[in-house]
């Protein structure tokens, strides 16, 4: 396993992925007194392709390191960035690479990835039941952090409608924001 | 009002209704040798049978609710109950979470309140005294 | 243990009683015997809502204060990754001489939460002695950070920009007397904890995880790398004054030249790193440059420029149990977060338990739970199935307590 730059990897993504790349940013910082730089790379992929920019991921290194899946509530879409790091193990030559994938609200379905990643089924279950999004394939679609008796159809980080709005425990005399 | 000796050794039992647990390890400090309550007869136990003080932590989960009204009821009579911490008076840091089912005094009656986030462990034992004072004249029938 | 009805559920605290646990888990086992054959963990209990609060009430720097509740044990590794995404995201570079004092403040708690858990790792096995040993040692460090931080938990010394507390000269040689009293006693505490024939007996081969399930499964942390996974965040994309440092992943063929990924292994990881903090951070304080603490010391201006802002910021930082990584997202005109996402290492290594306990015993069970050092108190509820005669059994968390009792017990004779 070769450690190539951030340049290359996105390279080598436009030449997996074709059509559905749609964007790509670079983000580097310098650290500290010595000034060692902090690297970090967006890819923004289309649906259709997001399997396959996993697995071109676990080409880049044998077991990838997924972080945790964060999900945005952008009023007509959800966006689900999943964080992962590449290269670990070796000073200072570590990429931390957010696969960006947007999906509309009356199509809230993602294939799964805990085949290929067995580590990613709690995060999967999460994004479940905290924003409504359906992962297809899933091996256990139980809920993970809310209660049993918790409302169908409320979803706690939804910013519209079917968030929790009317569930909350306001202390007396405090108005809502 | 003055008391010349304890009758008895007070037992404690402690339960976490969903906290950070920075109360919590402030009550294990109370055990350990610097703070060393044990030296006076406060003792942990592990089931709410033996206990005469009840210790609660953390801001009411949903979850949480039935199983606070039912350690409450195993806990035999006289007992006192010490809410410890800022998320049980009322919800602390949390209090406009979705997930919360109010301060502990509206499920279970308290005696004794110990603000803090988290309280040191000197007021822990403080707030322990004053419940076994407390406990103390019950059971000798003053008011 | 008494089986007064069958073929109902009954539920089995697994976990010791005594309150230094965290949050309530529960765990359902199916037993064969003794041996137990499959485990199922449910979590959830202690969910508070944390990321919409910071999501729908607060503003960022409010934020902080609730990021240190998330884990009282752990209460500088939140705060440190949350104000890195926000600084990230908004593109304020902190001053070099708050980021050493960061890191200084990042050490000391990981040494205050290793001594914790070699004091509850203790408890389980019987050890009650050893248990408030290691309880005492640790009353030093909370003392010095009392004496720098100004609590002994909830310390809020972060600040978007920097730091809130300077670490004066005037601080410096009582820095350096703690220090020195612990590099004198770790020779000792190494000799309580490895060269122990019952700790021994108790810990090794059990609880084995293997490489290749640690890699599969995304474990991080010291349980990660007893089991040969050498990831750290420090080592790998170092942050703040880690850039400056030439810091190594401590795997356990150190002392014993292979890699088992047992209990005791893990017990070898977590020693070892509390010698490497002390190291550090006399490496901190002797190169510590001067300088502002704070890009921004007036708050209004501070939240005017976070409510301008536009753009995400990842936070990494290594904390006492793994790896934290905070998702922070700004919107220009908006004074709350857009997303805010947490993850604590412990989300990751609970994926672990099953294949850690399986194959076991009941009696381990505490002991093989506790050694992930899992940051939310190790359940509360489980059901155990026994497949021979298809009957469910409580056992109280006495009970198992006092299995795991019973079988240091039988070992010593």
């Amino acid at each position: 396993m070769e450690i190539l730059s951030p340049e290359e990897i996105i390279d080598g993504f436009k030449k997996a992925l074709g059509n559905s790349f749609i964007d790509s940013k670079i983000y580097e910082q310098e650290v500290a007194v010595k000034k060692n730089v902090f690297r970090t790379i967006w890819v923004y992929v289309k649906r259709e392709a997001f399997r396959k920019a996993v697995e071109h991921i676990c080409k880049l290194q044998e077991y990838p390191h997924l972080a945790i899946i964060s999900s945005s509530d952008l009023g007509d879409s959800v966006e689900l960035i999943y964080h992962f790091t590449i290269y670990y193990g070796h000073h200072l030559e570590e990429i931390s690479l957010g696969l960006r994938v947007n999906l509309p609200k009356n199509d809230l379905k993602i294939p799964t990835i805990t085949d290929i990643i067995p580590g990613a089924l709690f995060t999967e279950r999460e994004t479940q039941e905290m924003m409504g999004v359906e992962v297809v394939g899933i091996p256990d679609s139980r809920r993970l952090f809310l209660p049993d008796g918790f409302p169908e159809g409320v979803y706690p980080w939804r910013t519209d409608e079917t968030g929790p709005q009317d569930i909350l425990r306001v202390l007396p005399g405090r108005k809502q924001k | 009002m003055s008391f010349k000796s304890f009758k008895r050794a007070l037992w404690v039992y402690h339960l976490n209704t969903g906290s950070c647990n920075g109360c919590d390890i402030e009550i294990l400090a109370v055990l350990t040798p610097r703070y060393d309550a044990e030296r006076f007869g406060i003792m942990l136990v592990g089931s709410p049978r033996h206990a005469d003080v009840l210790l609660v932590t953390g801001p009411v989960g949903r979850q949480m609710v039935p199983r606070l009204k039912r350690i409450y009821e195993q806990v035999p009579d006289p007992k006192m109950v010490i809410a410890i911490g800022g998320c049980g008076l009322e919800g602390g840091v949390f209090h406009e979470s979705y997930n919360l089912a109010g301060p502990i005094d509206q499920h279970i009656p308290v005696d004794v309140y110990v603000p803090g986030c988290p309280p040191r462990p000197e007021a822990i034992i403080e707030a322990v005294v004053k419940a076994w004072v407390k406990l103390e004249k019950v059971e000798q029938g003053v008011s | 243990m008494t089986m007064e009805k069958t073929k109902t559920t009954y539920t089995i605290p697994v976990g010791p009683i005594h309150p230094a646990l965290k949050e309530p888990v529960r765990l359902d086992l199916s037993v064969d015997g003794e041996e137990i054959v499959d485990l199922d963990i449910t979590v959830g209990q202690v969910h508070r809502g944390i990321e919409w609060l910071g999501m729908n009430r607060n503003n960022p720097i409010q934020n902080i204060y609730l990021a240190e509740r998330v884990c009282g044990i752990c209460c500088v590794c939140h705060p440190f990754a949350f104000v890195m995404a926000v600084e990230h995201a908004a593109g304020i570079i902190p001053p070099e001489r708050a980021e050493y004092i960061r890191v200084i403040i990042a050490e000391m708690e990981r040494i205050h939460s290793h001594l914790l858990w070699a004091g509850v790792a203790a408890h389980e096995i019987g050890f009650d002695t050893v248990f408030y040993l290691a309880w005492r040692v640790r009353e030093e460090i909370m003392d010095l950070m009392e004496y720098v931080a100004g609590n002994r938990n909830t310390k809020a010394m972060f600040q978007i920009g920097g730091v809130r507390r300077d670490i004066t000269e005037e601080q410096l040689p009582r820095i350096r007397k703690s220090l020195d009293y612990y590099k004198s006693i770790f020779n000792q505490l190494k000799t309580v904890f490895l060269d122990d024939t019952t700790i021994k007996m108790r810990t090794k081969n059990v609880g084995i995880l293997k490489t290749e399930d640690a890699l599969k499964l995304l474990t991080c942390g010291p349980t990660g790398r007893a089991s040969g996974v050498a990831k750290d965040v420090r080592q790998d994309q170092p942050y703040a004054a880690y850039a400056d440092l030439d810091i190594k992943a401590i795997t356990p063929d150190i002392i014993t030249g292979t890699v088992v990924g047992d209990v005791y292994d893990r017990i070898i990881v977590r020693l070892l790193e509390v010698k490497q903090s002390i190291e550090i951070i006399e490496h901190c304080l002797d190169e510590m440059p001067s300088g502002d603490i704070l890009t921004e010391p007036k708050i209004a201006k501070l939240l005017n420029t976070l409510t301008k802002a536009e753009g995400e910021g990842v936070g990494r930082h290594e904390a006492p149990r793994g790896e934290v990584i905070h998702y922070v997202r700004l919107e220009p005109g908006r004074e709350t977060l857009s997303t805010w996402k947490i993850r604590a290492p412990t989300y990751v290594n609970l994926m672990a338990i099953p294949t850690i306990l399986k194959g076991g015993q009941i009696a381990d069970v505490p002991i093989a739970f506790a050694s992930i050092d899992p940051c939310i108190s190790c359940t509360n509820r489980a059901v155990i199935v026994d497949k021979r005669t298809n009957k469910k059994s409580i056992l109280s968390g006495k009970e198992l307590h006092e299995l795991s009792i019973e079988k240091t017990r039988k070992l010593k004779c």
